[in-house]
């Protein structure tokens, strides 16, 4: 899907990064780039433009140039209702957070339940069942 | 020894810049467009150092001006130190701006700035990074001067062993195949325009044009990596070294809170608010509005009663320049004083009272955008002011234009396209300004009694709808974009501090008063030659060379209603459009003179002309100075003009026609 076809609150994860010239160079130096988490934050009075976090900062995009942004709708952890089962999709942290993760058994592509939401939040993995912070949920995506 | 400030836009470069020279600076334009240049000298242990401050950037591709300007300066100056300025609050992106500095030198200091913001968000292990990156690494809050003095010392004595970054193996192997055949040519930055020669950088292909055997390497390579990795070159270039930014992002800091509400997001929440967003921008720009000419108008009273002097019933008051004029004139020939006073002074005066509008609209200004909520205007009017060829921010030009032209046409350096720049340029004098309005309610008190304010009014919507119509028409034929992107960066909420707001204020104040003041003393004095000319007739009559050039064009003048004492009052409404009143006044007499010497229909004719013609000396010096280009004032001029021709002669004709107001 489109990134403009995502939903004020929304997050998506960049596939692609169409177009060519200056708005392809842009958004690809803005990081924009496969792989990115992408978040809609909040839309204009009339629809257009759109703020979107990324990386950590806020940028405005029109909705012409979103169009160009190829991404797939991911759910960042910390949102799931208790009782589900999803597959992790991207996990955004250095690679001491993420070895932190592959010892409780979550990696990318691995199935995970969620036990309880909050607070701490309890999910259960091939390995069992552990407790995590809403910290790090949050930067545990799923699908 | 010449240093280059770098840097993502929002980090706080002028402030670097401000702190690194004091007040050895020069503000200008880099050549042949509007982007502004700016260029200091510090020294340091007796050592004179060149400092050069770039336009802020967010990567350094050939598809943006001020990108193009940024990298241009680098390869062709050399600078011997360029110093990376990083919002080290948001370290990420700012870091992958290094990664392509680091391809173009290995003298970077990267400034750490914003430092104590960031200590709220991460832990930042400042010597690691410097250890990693081999170069040295500064923390800094530039706001408060912290860090500066670091700065200096490594610029001249720091150590540079800088470890680039390395792209995947199998990609390093291809640019050295490039960087090879580029090396034997004997062209410096070997290594960069290998780099660029396989991302496809439009410039740097055409650098190559006649070296076919190397774009044929070059393009033969792309497709390898392209082919290995999937995807376009860009997108992987950008990847790789987007990768080294957030590896070593993750390196050297160490987050300690994620998520939760930031102070930002709520008062985003309710600023940039769906419904509420655009009332309460409308009510900032009224406070901002009423403050400033609450404050301004009373100095500007006493400048212009202190030169100009004041008529009061039953005489005048002498200022300055009359006491002087008089004084002069007891040693001096007459014509000799009256030229000093009458011509130089007067236009002095012009300029002065000029200044306090022009320090408090700026002071506005700065803190508007300081405190980061001119980027929020941005988002929020951008969905209307696009139809106009203008994001968001061109708003802001538009509705300053409303109180002066003068810092409102300085205003449109908040739009970041060359374009968009000059587009707003154009229409901004067609906004009619504080001093327009004011001849405005006069004329429409002597002749419009009954329904002043709907005349008014109708001026007023008029040059709206002209505004928006030639917006649009100019967006899609003269002033045509390239289809620059809009994406915008919203820095979050900072306090902004005295010190950056007066630095603001006065460069800008400065810059006025030197600049276009020389030019508006220089029109002053023509306008007294002309008025004063031939020799022994009265000053401004029928008789001078001003009221011959009237009598000259009255013919054509009655088709459009104007009859030649209205025709001297517009030329002496070029030099400031107040003094139109003063001109009437002078060639007819009094108010009741004035109100029999024309039909309604000829005062409103006379008016629709006030409203478009040429702006006044002031703004077209300050349209001057911003865009420098004699071809652009003109044209100015000319549209103004035109469109006053055309709507007088309109509603004058057509009034005619159906027996309205004669």
């Amino acid at each position: 899907m489109k990134l403009s076809d995502l939903k004020a609150g929304e997050t998506g994860v960049v596939k692609n990064v169409l177009g060519s010239g200056a708005i392809h160079t842009r958004l690809l130096s803005m990081g924009i780039l496969p792989g990115a988490v992408i978040r809609v934050v909040r839309t204009s009075p009339l629809g257009d433009p759109v703020i979107y976090e990324i990386r950590g900062f806020f940028i405005s995009l029109r909705k012409k140039e979103a169009e160009y942004v190829e991404v797939d709708k991911i759910v960042p952890l910390h949102l799931v209702p208790p009782g589900s089962d999803v597959h992790v999709v991207l996990v955004d942290g250095g690679v001491g957070f993420i070895r932190n993760l592959n010892s409780m058994g979550i990696s990318i592509g691995k199935k995970i339940k969620v036990v309880e939401r909050c607070c701490p939040m309890r999910i259960r993995t091939d390995l069992g069942e552990f407790t995590i912070g809403m910290g790090m949920a949050y930067r545990i995506y799923v699908r | 020894m010449l240093v280059a400030i770098a840097g993502n836009p929002n980090t706080g470069k002028s402030t670097i810049f401000n702190e690194l020279t004091g007040a050895h600076q020069h503000i200008g334009n880099w050549p042949g467009v509007t982007v502004e240049k700016k260029e200091g000298e510090m020294s340091f242990e007796g050592e004179r150092i060149r400092v050069v401050d770039l336009p802020g950037t967010y990567s350094l591709t050939a598809y943006s001006l001020e990108e193009r300007i940024a990298r241009n300066f680098i390869i062709e100056e050399k600078p011997d130190v360029i110093i990376d300025v990083i919002d080290s609050s948001n370290l990420e992106r700012n870091l992958y701006l290094l990664t392509e500095l680091m391809e173009l030198s290995d003298r970077i200091v990267v400034a750490l700035n914003m430092f104590d913001e960031a200590k709220r968000k991460y832990k930042i292990d400042v010597n690691k990074m410097s250890q990693l990156l081999g170069i040295p690494v500064i923390p800094t809050v530039a706001t408060r001067g912290f860090g500066i003095s670091d700065l200096q010392k490594v610029i001249v004595k720091g150590e540079f062993k800088i470890k680039k970054f390395e792209y995947p193996s199998d990609v390093e192997e291809r640019i050295k195949k490039i960087e090879n055949e580029i090396e034997e040519m004997g062209l410096k930055n070997a290594r960069w325009h290998a780099i660029k020669l396989i991302e496809n950088d439009v410039d740097v292909i055409s650098k190559f044009r006649n070296e076919k055997k190397i774009l044929h390497l070059a393009e033969h390579m792309r497709h390898e990596i392209e082919d290995i990795y999937g995807g376009d070159i860009e997108t992987l270039m950008t990847s790789f070294r987007y990768s080294f930014a957030h590896g070593l992002f993750h390196e050297v800091a160490e987050r300690i809170n994620v998520g939760g509400v930031t102070i930002t997001d709520m008062i985003d929440y309710v600023v940039a608010h769906k419904i509420f967003g655009i009332p309460i921008f409308l009510a900032v720009m009224y406070l901002a509005f009423n403050f400033v000419f609450l404050v301004a108008a009373p100095f500007q009273d006493i400048i212009d009663f202190a030169f100009n002097g004041k008529d009061v019933a039953g005489g005048h008051i002498n200022g300055l320049i009359d006491i002087s004029y008089m004084w002069m004139s007891s040693f001096l020939p007459q014509w000799a004083s009256s030229l000093i006073n009458y011509g130089i002074l007067r236009g002095l005066a012009a300029v002065l009272t000029f200044t306090p509008i022009i320090m408090l609209l700026f002071l506005v200004l700065s803190i508007l955008e300081d405190s980061g909520y001119l980027a929020r205007v941005a988002f929020l009017m951008d969905r209307i002011t696009r139809k106009m060829g203008l994001e968001g921010r061109g708003i802001i030009p538009l509705m300053l234009g409303f109180g002066c032209n003068v810092p409102a046409v300085m205003a449109t350096r908040a739009l970041k396209n060359e374009k968009e720049r000059k587009l707003s340029m154009a229409l901004n004098p067609l906004v009619p300004c504080g001093a327009r309005i004011q001849v405005f309610a006069f004329i429409t008190s002597i002749f419009f009694t009954n329904n002043q304010a709907l005349v008014l009014w109708s001026l007023l919507i008029l040059s709206m709808i002209v505004v928006f119509v030639m917006g649009f028409i100019y967006s899609r034929t003269i002033f045509k974009g390239e289809g620059e992107p809009f994406v915008m960066e919203l820095p979050p909420y900072r306090v902004p501090t005295l010190k950056g707001i007066t630095v603001h204020m006065w460069e800008k104040s400065e810059g006025f008063l030197r600049k276009a003041g020389t030019i508006i003393v220089g029109a002053a004095t023509i306008i007294w030659f002309l008025a004063a000319l031939p020799w022994g007739v009265k000053y401004g009559s029928p008789q001078s060379y001003i009221g011959q050039i009237a009598f000259l064009i009255a013919p054509a003048g009655k088709y459009l209603g104007l009859t030649p004492q209205a025709i001297i009052a517009l030329i002496f409404g070029f030099f400031a459009k107040e003094v139109v009143i003063d001109v009437l006044f002078v060639l007819y007499g009094t108010k009741g003179a004035i109100a029999i010497a024309m039909t309604p229909l000829q005062a409103y004719s006379f008016l629709l002309f006030i409203l478009f013609y040429t702006p006044c000396v002031a703004t077209l010096a300050t349209i001057y100075e911003e865009a420098k280009s004699l071809k652009f004032v003109t044209f100015v001029v000319l549209e103004g003009l035109l469109l006053a021709i055309v709507f007088s002669f309109a509603a004058y004709t057509i009034g005619l026609a159906l027996g309205v107001g004669t």
